[in-house]
């Protein structure tokens, strides 16, 4: 059995109404890979963030080679020797891959920047690792692949004892996939601890020794990989196991009308050529990696971005839409990936933010009538179940899941026919996430039509009748939810040309 | 439900809190004058009057303002786009021999004009209205100095011929201005509060990419606030030169930053979003007295330079440290 070199204890973290940690415990050893797995917002991010010293714990100790510590910020713990690989990529698009690497540490020359020496190190590091990019290329060519590839050597480059991994291989191919696990076997065999987060269980089997799993914010347990099946894991981290079942046929009838029709739209090149329809009553599920351009195409066709050029045909007829103030009035409502800087205005209250989008209808002789505002806010409080003190409560004071139905409301009460969801359930806990699936079951029961944009396979394949899969702003394909799978939608979600 | 409490209790603290605070300087500069300069009184009805005479035309500035401020941006050129007005239409006045009631109309149209000219840049253009307003500050300068030669213009005093307008001031020993001013203000606040336009432009300071993904068209709005703006520095020339008479080219600047602390003092935060009226009226009247006292102290009008300065750092030190404590 390997070193201990690092304990967490007993770590405690509560945000505004929400507790996110409560008496988590981790243990990672010298040569080997642990798995922290869990569901969106089971507390892995707010973990690994107390560990790299980005956010600070309310309680608990974390003893790293024997001693009890405390980061304050990402540096102390980077000269520590713990390091992380976000999940979003980190790096500046102009400058060098070698600039990047060494970033904020660069070698000197004098007062000059030595970049020479800076090429020559991140070489050195490539070839350790047998990664063939070169240093001296723009950053901003490079694939996102290569891009992370960076990202992990640059993490290695801080001389680091502990590796976190979040979510890695979230925007790589397979075959990147694969060099990324060479990597980490040859990481474990110089005694690195590494933590590695992911959802998919056939990249937890392969590359992990241990498994911890956490749940609401809560310590499950820590099994051995080997010794446990995917089943065991997975009713670790829900619970329960019918929780994540699939929809096994759509609902959706095969004479359904047509409500939207976009065709070949394209927007530089995140949108190129896509072309769909969506059915009266459908959930129409989009799938793929990171950047496969898929919020890109949302955000067209809500005319938050303007279209180079494509049409969209709504309920039979060709329409302009221009800015999201006519597709707002056309009945399409947009539920952005990030709520709180797209959706929300969290320093308002609750009625102010769910009429934003329909101000018209409470104004009579351009004065505002509260009255009604409160009223009809409340009705969609009690509807949609929004635990809330009450309607004039700041939205910043609202969990996840609240904050997410206050958007849903914001869009009901604009009488939205069409409501695009981008990433329905980010952030929010697992109870919520049910209710948000089922009010979206609801919405398409009363004849609404709903474009679901998902990274998460589970999610995707639970909720849609019909699933669109993406690749670097193209349609790489299209499956019935009978036909699909998670096999079929990663094939199609890394289908490069 | 605590934190709404809270919040609320905050808003209510600073409302009584600031009436206070103008009566606690009130009295001080009461009990200070005599000490300062033997022989003399603080608590005269003039010395209100006088103080009055500078609040109005502050109060204007200040309540315009206070839109820009709800949506986010700032305007620094609202002082010269005052005097520019003044100047313009008191070269119309005097050295043209137009109407009155046309002049009026002309420095509120002035204002006006600059209002459009700083929203549409910011609103339709993306520019900054940091630096905008700069611009256009320079503008107005300049223009005002131009159009009457870099000569300084007295509008008639009171007792000649074109000066009915004096009595928007003070009409016998009545202070209309002050009624001017609050029926302003109170008709500014409904508009901000109780309207669909002053409701999007408080939105905006919130969170404009949010409004706009709402559907709401932003740059109208937007451009609306600093049309406001102008219009009401417009409207500040005709009560300064109610008060003074005399207005030189090339100045105005100082009276920016005192109606930014007017509105910041009053609890308009800075990073938009939230907005008060009627702090912005007491924040004006802070102000005014402020400058009076000092006067009477028998300091030099420089130090009210210093105060307003540490007033703005010390309001947008509390401002910021309630949004670092909401995040």
């Amino acid at each position: 059995m390997s070193d201990v070199i690092l304990t967490m204890k007993n770590i405690n973290k509560q945000f505004p109404g929400v507790k996110a940690l409560s008496d988590v415990d981790l243990e990672i050893r010298a040569g080997e890979v642990l798995a922290l797995m869990g569901e969106n917002g089971a507390g892995k991010s707010t973990l690994m963030k107390i560990l790299t010293g980005i956010y600070k714990r309310d309680s608990g100790t974390i003893i790293y080679n024997g001693e009890e510590i405390e980061f304050s910020n990402p540096k102390a713990a980077q000269d520590a020797g713990i390091v992380i690989v976000h999940q979003e990529l980190q790096m500046v698009n102009h400058l060098t891959v070698a600039q990047n690497i060494f970033v904020g540490r660069e070698f000197k020359n004098g007062l000059m920047i030595d970049d020479q020496k800076m090429n020559e190190e991140a070489k050195k590091l490539f070839d350790l690792f047998e990664i063939e990019i070169d240093p001296k290329e723009n950053m901003g060519n490079l694939t996102v692949g290569s891009q992370q590839l960076c990202e992990i050597a640059k993490a290695i480059s801080f001389d680091a004892k502990i590796i976190v991994f979040d979510e890695p291989t979230a925007a790589l191919t397979e075959h990147e996939i694969q060099h990324l696990f060479n990597i980490i076997r040859r990481l474990r065999d110089r005694g690195i601890g590494m933590v590695y987060i992911s959802h998919r269980m056939d990249e937890i089997e392969q590359i992990t020794d241990r498994v911890t799993v956490l749940r609401d914010g809560e310590y499950v347990g820590t099994i051995i990989t080997e010794e446990s099946t995917k089943d065991e894991i997975i009713n670790m981290m829900v619970g329960r196991t019918i929780f994540e079942e699939p929809k096994q046929f759509s609902n959706v009838p095969a004479d359904a009308e047509t409500v939207l029709e976009v065709k070949n739209l394209n927007q530089g090149n995140r949108v190129k050529d896509v072309s769909f329809n969506l059915k009266k009553g459908e959930i129409l599920g989009f799938s793929g990696l990171m950047g496969a351009g898929r919020t890109e195409t949302a955000r067209v066709i809500f005319g938050a971005d303007k279209k180079d050029s494509g049409s969209i045909i709504l309920n039979g007829k060709e329409v302009e839409i221009e800015n999201p103030t006519d597709a707002v009035t056309l009945g399409i409502g947009y539920l952005s990936e990030d709520r709180k800087r797209f959706g929300l205005m969290l320093e308002k209250n609750l009625y102010e933010n769910m009429s934003l989008a329909s101000l018209d209808d409470f104004v009579s002789n351009s004065v505002i009538n509260e009255k009604l505002e409160r009223k009809i806010a409340s009705e969609h409080v009690v509807s949609l179940n929004i635990r809330t003190p009450g309607v004039s409560q700041f939205v910043e004071n609202l969990s996840g899941g609240n904050q997410q139905k206050v958007v849903v409301a914001k869009w009901l009460i604009a009488n939205s026919d069409i409501l695009i969801f981008d990433e329905p359930t980010r952030g929010i806990d697992v109870g919520a996430k049910q209710e948000i699936y089922e009010l979206m079951n609801d919405l398409v029961n009363e004849g609404k039509s709903i474009i679901m944009i998902s990274s998460e396979l589970t999610e995707i394949l639970r909720m849609s009748d019909r699933i669109v899969v993406m690749c670097e702003g193209r349609k790489t394909g299209e499956l019935s939810i009978e036909e699909a799978t998670q096999e079929k939608i990663m094939h199609l979600a890394t289908k490069r040309d | 439900m605590k934190n709404k409490l809270k919040q609320k209790s905050v808003v209510d603290f600073n409302k009584f809190g600031l009436l206070i605070v103008l009566v606690v300087i009130y009295l001080l500069f009461g009990i200070l004058t005599p000490i300062f300069k033997p022989g003399s009184n603080f608590f005269q009805f003039s010395r209100i009057l006088s103080a009055l005479n500078y609040a109005y035309f502050i109060g204007f500035l200040a309540l315009g303002v206070t839109f820009v401020i709800s949506t986010g941006g700032i305007d620094f050129s609202i002082g010269p786009v005052m005097f520019a007005s003044a100047l313009i239409a008191g070269q119309c006045l005097v050295y043209y021999k137009l109407p009155l009631w046309l002049c009026l109309i002309i420095a509120c149209v002035v204002g006006l004009l600059f209002g459009i000219l700083n929203g549409y840049m910011v609103a339709y253009r993306f520019l900054p209205s940091f630096v905008t307003s700069m611009a256009s500050m320079q503008i107005a300068k300049g223009l005002g100095s131009v159009f009457t030669r870099t000569q300084s213009v007295t509008w008639p005093p009171r007792g000649e011929p074109n000066s009915w307008f004096r009595n928007l001031i003070k009409f016998g020993s009545v202070p209309t201005g002050l009624i001017l001013l609050m029926v302003t203000a109170l008709i500014c606040g409904f508009f901000l509060f109780r309207t669909k336009p002053g409701r999007y432009i408080l939105c905006l300071g919130s969170n404009k990419e949010a409004v706009r993904l709402s559907g709401v068209s932003t740059k109208k709005w937007e451009m609306l606030a600093f049309v406001i703006c102008g219009l009401l520095a417009g409207v500040a020339s005709i009560f300064y030169v109610g008060a003074y008479a005399t207005v030189q080219p090339g100045l105005g600047d100082a009276f920016n930053n005192e109606a930014i602390a007017a509105c910041v003092m009053g609890g308009t935060s800075m990073a938009g979003g939230k907005a008060s009226i009627f702090g912005t009226f007491i924040g004006a009247l802070i102000i005014a007295l402020l400058q009076e006292g000092i006067l009477a102290l028998g300091f030099s009008i420089s130090y009210q330079y210093v105060l307003t300065g540490l007033i703005v750092l010390i309001a947008v030190i509390i401002d910021s440290k309630k949004n670092i404590k909401s995040v």
